[in-house]
């Protein structure tokens, strides 16, 4: 495949010798998309959980093991950077549900004309920040309680 | 890994700036992409200078201004500057587009102009398009029916040809397959947005009698399944089609055959 | 090829039309796209329930998220949330390795490492919730 990849790029130059065509810029230039944001930040929030599963895996063995590990990993757990990585995961964990959410819409062939989905666009944002806010808010109450 | 960057041999220099004539009054700079197979240099970016009072409010007005007045060697493809060839399919202000259909007031500040996005570049605003034409070919995109032909012509309903728009007015511009990230790092097997709205065009067709093994063909990770719904195809068709409604149309089928 | 070649010497002389066609269709995709759906169905009331969990024992001790795990209800839905969240992690990392890694080798271990890591976790988290289960 890798062959096939630079064959693509190989061209004559006037008097049809062979010469190695330059690949147009992309990254560099396209303009970026709200949807197309949101695609990759579906696969960053994704990758993101998918380190999250870790955690849970983690934590289940532990609950699962001795209290003295147990009690380490809730500690590493409640830690400053812990909670730090928690409020990551709930972000992430809600952005993914409504961005996939969408996907599912869209499978189902909902949603594809554009005033629809720049309309999702910003209902997946405002989902992901006010769903995070509130667990974190049910969160606080209950250690203020 | 994926090369997200460009490759030494890509990377843009800049490039020569070409005055308008003093006294021109409304002026606005063209950035153009420029390449040769012939000198041995890198890709550079040419600032044209170009009195909009000259020209016609279309990019490719200016294209065509700067090519007749300013510098021959600039290289574009161009015919019915109407919209219907998709000939001058480009990279204008960060969009795919047709140079014909885009006004110059639309853009702010510089004009700037590259080829359609990872694509080897032929020359200066050329793309080739050879992998794109021959996935094209390579999903049939011709009526297959087995039925011998009527004495008539082969009849469909109403509601049947009303299936069809929205995509056989796709003119093959390829604006949207070169926008698609999935193609840039995959067109190798990766079919693209364009080609996969040709297959579903011949999927849905009531004359057609092939439907079945048009989608085993398309039955494959890389041939259909890059598509992740990133949507930059529909944002970006300059007819206003849906390619990624096409393509998830072909994913349900797929679906519903098995379910 | 060497790519810094002034010249480079052509390789590949198959037609267009050959290279595009490639090996023809896998006959494979669908099956995928779907296990990648109905999880993500499944995870949206799990994932939620977690959320809850997360709550519910962000000050248990020991013994509280012992019991709490181990009650019936709560086990078969973290065994349901196990089931469903690492053949759809497996999914969704596949398909980043398939985008972006280069190199059929790489890419083969890639897979191979992310499948035999979900499989491991699994059977992990999922003895583990077992061993709870009173």
């Amino acid at each position: 495949m890798e062959d096939m990849r630079d064959a693509m790029l190989v061209g004559r130059d006037s008097e049809g010798k062979t010469v190695l065509r330059p690949t147009s810029p992309h990254l560099q230039i396209y303009r970026w998309k709200i949807t197309m944001l949101q695609s990759i930040l579906h696969r960053v929030s994704g990758s993101a959980l998918a380190a999250g599963a870790l955690v849970l895996v983690t934590w289940l063995a532990a609950a699962a093991s001795a209290p003295s590990v147990f009690a380490q990993v809730q500690w590493w757990i409640a830690s400053p950077i812990g909670l730090l990585v928690l409020f990551g995961f709930s972000l992430s964990l809600f952005y993914h549900m409504a961005s996939g959410l969408r996907h599912l819409a869209w499978d189902a062939l909902w949603g594809f004309e554009k005033p629809q989905f720049n309309a999702t666009s910003a209902w997946i944002f405002a989902f992901a920040f006010v769903a995070t806010a509130f667990v974190w808010g049910v969160g606080f109450f209950l250690v203020q309680g | 890994m994926v090369e997200l960057s460009l490759p030494a041999n890509s990377k843009v220099g800049r490039g020569k700036t070409y005055k308008a004539a003093p006294g021109a009054k409304r002026v606005k700079n063209f950035k153009i992409y420029r390449w040769s197979p012939d000198d041995g240099n890198n890709p550079r970016m040419d600032t044209y200078e170009v009195d909009l009072d000259k020209v016609g409010p279309m990019v490719l007005d200016a294209l065509i201004h700067i090519k007749n007045e300013i510098d021959p060697t600039l290289t574009f493809r161009r015919s019915c500057r109407e919209g219907i060839c998709g000939s001058c399919a480009m990279n204008i202000d960060g969009d795919n587009t047709l140079a014909c259909l885009k006004p110059t007031d639309d853009v702010k500040g510089e004009v700037a102009i590259n080829p359609l996005p990872h694509m080897a570049v032929v020359k200066d605003l050329i793309p080739d398009l050879t992998q794109a034409y021959a996935q094209l070919r390579s999903i049939e995109p011709w009526m297959k029916s087995d039925t011998p032909p009527p004495d008539g012509e082969r009849l469909q309903s109403k509601e049947e040809r009303a299936l069809l728009d929205g995509m056989w007015e796709c003119i093959l511009c390829f604006c949207c397959t070169t926008s698609c990230p999935s193609y840039w790092w995959n067109g190798d097997r990766y079919l693209g947005p364009a080609v996969l709205l040709a297959a579903y065009r011949w999927i849905a067709d009531s004359r057609d009698e092939h439907a079945g093994s048009r989608l085993d063909a398309l039955e494959d990770p890389f041939k259909l399944y890059r598509c992740h719904t990133i949507m930059n195809c529909t944002q970006t068709c300059p007819k206003g089609l849906n390619p990624a409604k096409a393509i998830a149309e072909i994913k349900k089928l797929q679906f519903e055959r098995k379910a | 090829m060497a790519m810094q070649d002034k010249h480079p010497r052509v390789r590949v002389m198959q037609s267009p039309l050959g290279r595009a066609r490639g090996l023809g269709s896998a006959q494979t995709g669908s099956g995928t796209w779907r296990l990648e759906r109905v999880t993500a169905v499944a995870l949206l009331p799990l994932s939620l329930w977690f959320v809850y969990v997360v709550l519910r024992l962000a000050h248990a001790d020991y013994a509280t998220t012992r019991a709490f795990v181990g009650e019936k209800i709560h086990a078969v839905l973290f065994l349901a949330l196990i089931g469903s969240l690492f053949p759809h992690l497996a999914l969704g990392l596949r398909a980043i390795i398939e985008d972006y890694v280069r190199g059929e080798l790489t890419k083969f271990f890639c897979l191979f490492a992310v499948n035999a890591g979900c499989v491991l976790l699994a059977l992990v988290a999922a003895i583990s919730v077992l061993k709870l289960v009173s």
